[in-house]
């Protein structure tokens, strides 16, 4: 196969430009600017005015129970609510009305964020953030973990906590179906007060922050959901600190995914280094055993030779006594014999 | 053999502690199957504000804590050399073994369909969920220290050619093992970067990954001491070693605990600096994560030193109680205590008895299979016909 | 073109699982290339 070395390399770049689709995206740095034209929801607190039209349209919208606390029944703003599995959005009293000033409401449901926690911590992928704006569940995939409903830092999850057959995650929807049909989600149209109105968010970012140019005394000068966490697609305008609403204010930008996941790329790391890392551990103290075991039988040899000379030195000591031992005996034999010679001789 | 298991031939079945693990086992499964027919709800406190209780927080949180001694006296023996450890090395992987059975049975009760358990590999998976990778190490995990559990069952069984086929598996199995459990302990703890607002900044960190896999290496430790403590008595007439070698080998363990302890105390140190959190110290949260910090890390970790230098076994049996406590306390702290801390009290989390008695019935089952199985077969020992792993 | 992090990151992770579990075995191969002879010597 006879490709030049030129023609090997682009074709090589042409498919990697192809695997990336287009424009690299180096994901560190990279911004996301979400689907173009997405749609939203503006809940303008100023306006609402607790009626809870919204929470019996969305019941009716969505095939659930009607809530059993009536409309105009105001001890429900006693406690703060939260969504229930059959309860997709509730509305809080979060100010009792004083004086002149009139109690203030907020309605709670599913943010739909830009960046969804809820669908980076499935871990079966069952929640997808649609082109459209709303952020869907599907049921059939779920193992029901309820690490999504752990992880929304809204509270705007539910769980079916009393169904042993086929528990799901409850959570509004924002009518999608009802959206790609052109229609709005059942609680904008619900709403007799113009407390939330249905457009792409782009547009109502538009609308709150003209709002506020216009009545600066009514809204606190900022628009919630434009940027915290990465921005949702609820947005909200107030006349009181969104803090006092039970929503987190000054948040970083960062998404919660881009947080929650940072550490998982350093998982990779660890199956790439410790092979190599612990195989040089395992070598190491297998070489350490090695030069202990060969340490070790070189004192035994010098030992063994050592003894082995002195045993030498003193075989050959005691036959170096045993000889001049001998030589001894046999003079003072001689001389006793000679001595003997003599005394017979004389006489 | 027998009598190390406690049943002696004239009592049979029905001895004390069969009784009571009997009665606590029979109680659990009762309550599982109304949990199973009826759903959660029925069987537990858990909520729309409280998904995870005390199932998640103590049956798969602290339990991967508990169970880490398998990895970490496998990679002491096999892959640095410490071979004075080898006695304990079967007995930390069995309760490896049975620990993370035990943690895949109560994620089993905890989820909402526990038939669906292997979708993410099987169905669809969320590679982006830091849940997926845990579940992926996990079960791989399980399967490596079953392979490690099966040389004792090889032997017991007398099927040498298995026997010899996993015995060279042992390298490989342990670098495994090693992989996988630095991945999972540490990912149990991202899971909580992703609800910075939710958990009380005195107990999230940007580091609580290396925070989790460091405390469980120190649980792990502990535990080889506190399981070593009952099975050392129980099957006294099996052991092979010594009383002193056994001592030593605690000693050690103490050394090491001292060791893995202080790190721990100094990473927290740092992430205390690092975030600026010293002002939270004089906070009521503050007094609650000091009596953590002070009275089940710090204080074992001194234990351990001085139960080290003074040759005290008693010393160091009670620094590996506190340590377990503190890691069990901590991943509680993490789960359901310091977790939803800015929550109004009425929606604040306990456990319901029901969720307790499930728990303690999911110890007595990993401490009945121990039983079994080192009352048969090479645990506890070295049987003679089988030359030593490595 | 990924429109939002979620689903950069989905792709992006996803071939990363699927290289490290081939790395993983491919280094088992690779370690026994390397010291198979050792044994020899």
């Amino acid at each position: 196969m006879s490709i030049s070395r030129r023609g090997f390399v682009t074709s090589l770049a042409a498919g990697a430009g192809a695997l990336s689709g287009g424009a690299a995206q180096a994901g560190s740095v990279e911004h996301f600017e979400g689907y173009p034209g997405r749609y939203g929801l503006l809940h303008d607190t100023t306006l609402c005015v607790g009626c809870r039209s919204c929470e019996f349209a969305c019941a009716k919208v969505n095939s659930l129970p009607a809530p059993k606390d009536p409309v105009g029944d105001l001890d429900v703003f006693e406690d703060i609510r939260r969504t229930t599995a059959t309860g997709l959005t509730v509305v809080n009293r979060y100010r009792e009305g004083e004086g002149n000033q009139p109690p203030v409401y907020r309605k709670l449901q599913c943010m739909h964020c830009n960046e969804p926690c809820c669908a980076t911590v499935c871990l079966v992928h069952a929640f997808t953030k649609t082109p459209e704006g709303p952020v869907l569940y599907n049921p059939d995939v779920c193992i029901g973990c309820r690490y999504c409903v752990m992880a929304c830092p809204y509270y705007a999850l539910a769980y079916e906590y009393d169904n042993p057959i086929d528990p799901k995650v409850m959570r509004c929807t924002m009518c999608y179906p009802r959206i790609k049909e052109g229609l709005n989600p059942g609680c904008a149209d619900a709403c007799p007060a113009g407390a939330i109105t249905f457009g792409r968010r782009e547009d109502l970012l538009e609308v709150a922050r003209e709002r506020i140019r216009k009545f600066p005394d009514r809204y606190i000068n900022h628009v919630f959901g434009e940027y915290e966490f990465s921005g949702t697609s609820w947005l909200m305008l107030a006349g009181i600190p969104f803090h006092d609403l039970d929503l987190h204010a000054n948040v970083t930008h960062e998404s919660l995914p881009a947080i929650g996941t940072s550490y998982l790329s350093v998982v990779p790391l660890i199956v790439t280094i410790y092979p190599g890392l612990l195989a040089g551990f395992y070598a190491f103290t297998k070489r350490k055993d090695k030069l202990a075991k060969a340490e070790l039988e070189a004192a035994l040899a010098e030992e063994r030779a050592r003894a082995e000379e002195a045993s030498q030195a003193k075989l050959a000591q005691a036959a170096e006594k045993a000889k001049k031992d001998k030589e001894r005996a046999v003079e003072a034999a001689v001389s006793k014999a000679l001595a003997e010679q003599g005394k017979g001789g004389a006489s | 053999m027998s009598a190390a298991s406690g049943n002696d031939g004239r009592r049979g079945l029905f001895t004390p502690f069969n009784v009571v693990a009997g009665i606590i086992l029979i109680g659990g499964a009762i309550i599982l199957a109304v949990r199973f027919t009826t759903g959660l709800a029925s069987t537990t406190n858990l909520s729309n504000t409280n998904p995870w209780g005390l199932w998640i927080g103590f049956d798969v949180m602290a339990g991967v804590a508990l169970a880490a001694g398998g990895f970490v006296i496998s990679s002491a023996v096999f892959l640095f050399g410490m071979k004075e450890y080898r006695p304990v090395v079967r007995p930390a992987l069995l309760t490896g073994f049975l620990g993370y059975s035990l943690v895949v049975i109560g994620l089993l009760a905890d989820l909402g369909r526990p038939w669906r358990l292997p979708f993410p590999f099987i169905k669809q998976a969320g590679p982006t969920s830091p849940l997926f990778e845990v579940s992926l190490c996990v079960a791989l995990y399980l399967t490596t220290l079953f392979v490690e559990t099966t040389p004792a069952i090889f032997e017991w069984l007398g099927l040498k050619w298995w026997r010899r086929l996993v015995g060279q598996m042992t390298i490989v199995l342990t670098v495994f093992g090693l992989i996988l459990s630095t991945m999972h302990q540490s990912t149990l703890g991202a899971m909580y970067m992703v609800t910075p607002t939710k958990l009380h900044p005195l107990w999230y960190s940007s580091q609580i990954p290396v925070q989790f896999f460091i405390s469980a290496i120190a649980a792990g430790i502990a535990m080889i001491i506190i399981e070593g403590w009952i099975s050392h008595r129980a099957f006294h007439d099996q052991v092979q070693i010594t009383d002193d070698e056994f001592r030593n080998i605690n000693y050690g363990l103490a050394k090491g605990g001292a060791v893995v302890l202080a790190t721990y105390f100094a990473v927290k140190v740092v992430a205390l600096a690092l975030d600026n959190e010293w002002s939270l110290l004089t906070t009521g949260w503050g007094a609650w994560y000091l009596v953590e910090m002070i009275g089940f890390v710090l204080a074992p970790c001194l234990l351990f030193a001085v139960a080290h230098r003074e040759k005290n076994l008693a010393m160091a049996r009670a620094a590996a109680g506190l340590t377990v406590a503190g890691v069990v306390l901590n991943r509680f702290n993490v789960t359901f205590i310091a977790f939803n801390w800015t929550v109004p009290q009425a929606m604040r989390y306990a456990p319901a008895w029901t969720e307790v008695w499930v728990t303690v019935s999911l110890i007595t089952l990993g401490v009945v299979v121990f039983k079994w199985f080192a009352a048969r077969m090479p645990i506890m020992y070295d049987h003679p016909d089988y030359p030593a792993l490595h | 073109m990924f429109f939002t992090l979620f689903d950069f990151l989905t792709h992006t992770k996803g071939v990363t699982y699927v290289l490290v579990g081939i790395f993983l075995l491919l280094f088992l191969s690779f370690w026994r290339f390397l010291t198979e002879r050792e044994a020899d010597r």
